[in-house]
C-alpha cells in the first residue's frame, strides 16, 4: 500500500515538474507517453496459422518525434515466415528485424525462441491507436508418449519501448527501466530506449495444436509398411506380366 | 508461309498467343490486386538474377535452392525487363508442346491425331497458368522432352547433352538413367545350348559396354559433371548444398501426400528413424528398376512411370511434383486403348481435377479407365483433403485420418499405374509377352 502511495506520489511530483519545465525539458513529452500509454493484445485465427495483433494507444496525438518499438520474444513453437512478410510490405505501414535466421521446417524441439524488433510506421502516429498484426505459424511438436492429443503454446506480450531523439537523459525517467535495443530497422546501432513497466498487466497468451499420437506408433507403422509392399507388390506383378519385350 | 498455315502451327500460335496474354493479366493483376499472380519463386529467381549481375552468389538470396545457370539465365529480368523470365519459361511450355507432337509423329501416328494429343499439352490450362506465373518448370519439361526425341530419332550426343543438362536443372530425372541405359544396351548372341547363369549375367552386363552407350554416358555425365565443376568453382560449397543436397537430405515431417507421413512424423526421433527412412526407399528403388526392365522399349511411357512412381512412394510429396509427369502424359495417351467413353470421361475428369488441384493444392495423380475407380478417386481427394484442412486450419488433430487417406490415395494411385499399365498397347514395332 504504502509503496502504491509512494508511487503515485513520484509520478505526481514529476507530472508537476513536467508541467512546468515543459519547454525547458525535452524528456517531458516522452514521460506524458509514457504514464498515458496502453497497450493490448489479441491472436486470431485457428490452427497452425495464426495472427497476433498489438494495438498501442499513446496520448497526447502530437508525436511527430517519438519513436515506438516493440520487441516480442516468441518461444520455440512459433515461427513466423520472412518471406511472408516482404510479401505483405506493401499493405504493412510497420516494420521488422528478426535477431537470427528462421528454419520454416524444423519441429519446436529441434530449434529455439528468437527475437522480433517491430517498428511501427511513423506515418499513420496521429491517426488513432497503432496496430501490429503479425501472422505466427505454429510448429510441428514431438508426437505425446501419453496420448494427448493436443499441446499449449504460449506467447508473451511484447515489451513496449519508446524514445524520442531529443531526450537524452533517459535515466530522468525513473522508475522505467532504460534498455538498448536497435535504433532503427535499418540501423542495427543500439539506442537507449525507456521499457514501459505494464505488460505484466497483460497476462501471456496461449494456444492448442494438435500433436501426433506417438503411443500409435507400432500400427501407423506397421499399417503404412504393410500398405506400401502390398502396392509395391501388385505394381511389380503387373508391370512385370505386361513388360514389353522385342517383336 | 505454307507452313504457317499448317493446323499445328496454328495450334501453336494459338497456344503462344493465349499465354502472352497470361502474362499481360498477370502484369494487371499484380499492379490491382492484393492477391498476386506471379509466382513467389518468380521474385525468388529475379532477386537471384540481381545478384549475379551485382558479381555476387545468387545464394546470397535464401531459398534460392536451384542451379546458377537459371539465374544466369534471367539477368535480362534485371537488365531489360521483369516479364523476360516469363516469356522464356512460356516459349520453352509451348516448345514442349511441339516436341510432343514431333514424337508422336515419328510414333507413327497421323499429323491430325499427333495434334489432337499435343493440344493437351499447348490448350491445358494447368501448364499455362504453371508457366506465365513465373514457374520455371516448363524449362525442365522442354529438356526432358528433347532428350525423349532425340533418342527417338537416335541423335544419341544431342540427346546426351539434353539429358545431362536436365539433370543439372533438377535431380529428379536421374532415375531415367537406368531406362535409358536399357535401351541402349545391346545383347550379345546367345551361345548355343544350356548357358550357365553366372555367365548369362556376364554377357547381360558385357552388353552395357557399347559405342552408344559409351557415348551417351560420356557426353552426359561430361555436360553434368563440367557444369557442376564450374559453378562449385564459382560459388563453392553453397551451390552443391543449395542445389543437389538439400533436396536429397531434405526432412521434412509436416504433413504432406506422402503415405509415409505420419510414419515418419512419429518416429522422427526415435533410433529407428533410419532404417524406416531405408524401408521407405527399397519400394521406390525396387519399382523403379522394374519398371525399366518391364518398359525399357519405351523410353516415353518408362520415364512417366518412373516419375510416377518416385511421387508416389517418396517421403516428401507435394502438389508440383504433379508437373514432372504431366508433360509425358500426352505421349502415352494415344497408346491407351480404352473406350471412347471411357477415354472422354477421362479426359474431362483429368481436366477438371487438375484444376480442382491446382486450386487447392491437392495431390492429384491421374486418369483411371473404370467409372467406379473415378468416383473412388474423387472421394479420395475430398477424404484427404477434409483432414488436412481442419489439422491446419483448424487446429483439429486429424492426424490419423489423413494418414490414412495418404495411404488411401497411395492404393488409388497404384489402381491407377496398374490401369495403365494393362491398357497400355502400343502399336508397332514391339508386341506383348505372351506370359500365358
Amino acid at each position: 500500500m504504502y509503496l502504491v502511495l509512494f508511487a503515485l506520489l513520484v509520478f505526481s511530483t514529476c507530472h508537476c515538474l513536467d508541467n512546468n519545465e515543459e519547454n525547458q525539458d525535452p524528456c517531458g513529452l516522452l514521460r506524458q507517453w509514457i504514464e498515458t500509454s496502453s497497450m493490448s493484445v489479441d491472436l486470431n485465427k485457428e490452427g497452425y496459422h495464426r495472427e497476433l495483433t498489438t494495438t498501442v494507444e499513446l496520448s497526447p496525438d502530437a508525436f511527430s518525434n517519438v519513436r515506438v518499438l516493440l520487441v516480442y520474444r516468441w518461444p520455440r513453437g512459433v515461427y513466423v515466415d520472412p518471406f511472408q512478410l516482404a510479401s505483405m510490405s506493401a499493405q504493412r505501414d510497420w516494420q521488422i528485424l528478426l535477431d537470427s535466421a528462421i528454419d520454416l521446417e524444423l519441429p519446436a524441439h529441434q530449434t529455439s525462441g528468437f527475437v522480433t524488433f517491430v517498428y511501427p510506421g511513423l506515418s499513420k502516429l496521429t491517426s488513432g491507436p497503432l496496430k501490429v498484426t503479425i501472422p505466427v505459424h505454429g510448429r510441428y511438436h514431438m508426437p505425446s508418449s501419453d496420448g494427448e492429443a493436443f499441446t499449449f503454446i504460449t506467447i508473451e506480450a511484447p515489451e513496449l519501448l519508446l524514445r524520442t531523439e531529443t531526450c537524452t537523459r533517459l535515466s530522468s525517467l525513473e522508475p522505467h527501466a532504460v534498455v538498448n535495443a536497435p535504433c532503427t530497422v535499418n540501423n542495427l546501432t543500439t539506442c537507449g530506449w525507456v521499457q514501459i513497466q505494464q505488460n505484466q498487466m497483460i497476462g501471456p497468451i496461449s494456444f492448442q495444436i494438435p500433436v501426433g499420437d506417438g503411443s500409435l506408433v507400432v500400427p501407423v507403422c506397421g499399417g503404412t509398411l504393410l500398405i506400401t509392399l502390398i502396392c509395391c507388390v501388385a505394381l511389380t506383378k503387373y508391370m512385370w506380366k505386361h513388360r514389353i519385350v522385342d517383336a | 508461309m505454307e507452313r504457317l498455315t499448317q493446323p499445328h502451327s496454328l495450334l501453336c500460335l494459338l497456344a503462344l498467343s493465349l499465354r502472352l496474354f497470361l502474362i499481360a493479366y498477370g502484369q494487371y493483376q499484380d499492379s490491382r490486386m492484393e492477391v498476386k499472380y506471379t509466382d513467389i519463386d518468380y521474385h525468388v529467381f529475379t532477386d537471384a538474377a540481381s545478384f549475379i549481375t551485382q558479381g555476387e552468389s545468387p545464394y546470397n538470396r535464401s531459398t534460392y535452392r536451384y542451379t546458377p545457370l537459371l539465374a544466369w539465365l534471367l539477368t535480362p529480368n534485371v537488365y531489360f525487363t521483369a516479364v523476360f523470365g516469363k516469356i522464356l519459361f512460356v516459349v520453352c511450355d509451348v516448345l514442349s508442346g511441339m516436341i510432343i507432337y514431333r514424337i508422336l509423329c515419328l510414333q507413327g501416328l497421323q499429323s491430325e491425331t499427333a495434334c489432337r494429343f499435343s493440344s493437351l499439352w499447348l490448350l491445358n490450362p494447368l501448364p499455362m497458368g504453371v508457366s506465365s506465373r513465373g514457374n520455371a518448370e516448363s524449362i525442365l519439361s522442354a529438356l526432358v522432352l528433347s532428350t525423349l526425341l532425340c533418342m527417338e530419332t537416335r541423335r544419341l550426343t544431342l540427346a546426351a547433352l539434353f539429358y545431362g543438362l536436365s539433370v543439372h536443372m533438377k535431380i529428379y530425372p536421374v532415375t531415367y538413367a537406368l531406362p535409358i541405359a536399357l535401351s541402349l544396351h545391346r545383347s550379345a548372341p546367345t551361345a548355343e545350348g544350356g548357358e550357365r547363369r553366372w555367365k548369362s549375367l556376364i554377357r547381360f552386363i558385357r552388353g552395357f559396354f557399347n559405342k552408344d552407350l559409351l557415348l551417351f554416358a560420356s557426353v552426359a555425365g561430361g555436360v553434368f559433371c563440367s557444369l557442376s565443376a564450374l559453378f562449385y568453382h564459382m560459388y563453392g560449397w553453397e551451390f552443391l548444398y543449395e542445389t543437389y543436397l538439400y533436396h536429397l537430405t531434405r526432412r521434412d515431417i509436416r504433413h504432406n501426400f506422402s503415405p509415409y507421413f505420419y510414419m515418419l512424423y512419429l518416429t522422427a526421433d526415435s533410433r529407428w528413424s533410419c532404417l524406416l527412412g531405408l524401408a521407405a526407399f527399397l519400394p521406390q528403388l525396387s519399382l523403379l528398376c522394374v519398371a525399366s526392365l518391364a518398359f525399357h522399349r519405351h523410353l516415353a511411357f518408362t520415364c512417366f512411370l518412373h516419375t510416377a512412381i518416385f511421387v508416389s512412394f517418396n517421403k516428401v510429396c507435394t502438389s508440383q511434383y504433379f508437373l514432372w509427369y504431366l508433360c509425358l502424359l500426352p505421349l502415352i495417351l494415344p497408346h491407351l486403348h480404352l473406350s471412347v467413353r471411357e477415354g472422354l470421361m477421362l479426359l474431362l475428369l483429368w481436366f477438371s481435377a487438375q484444376v480442382i488441384k491446382h486450386d487447392l493444392n491437392l495431390q492429384f495423380e491421374a486418369f483411371l479407365s473404370v467409372e467406379s475407380a473415378l468416383m473412388c478417386f474423387l472421394c479420395s481427394q475430398a477424404l484427404w483433403l477434409g483432414p488436412a484442412y481442419l489439422l491446419e486450419f483448424k487446429g483439429l488433430n486429424t492426424f490419423l485420418w489423413v494418414w490414412m487417406a495418404g495411404l488411401l490415395f497411395l492404393i488409388i494411385n497404384c489402381f491407377i499405374l496398374i490401369t495403365l499399365v494393362v491398357h497400355y498397347k502400343p502399336a508397332h514395332n514391339t508386341q506383348r509377352l505372351k506370359v500365358e
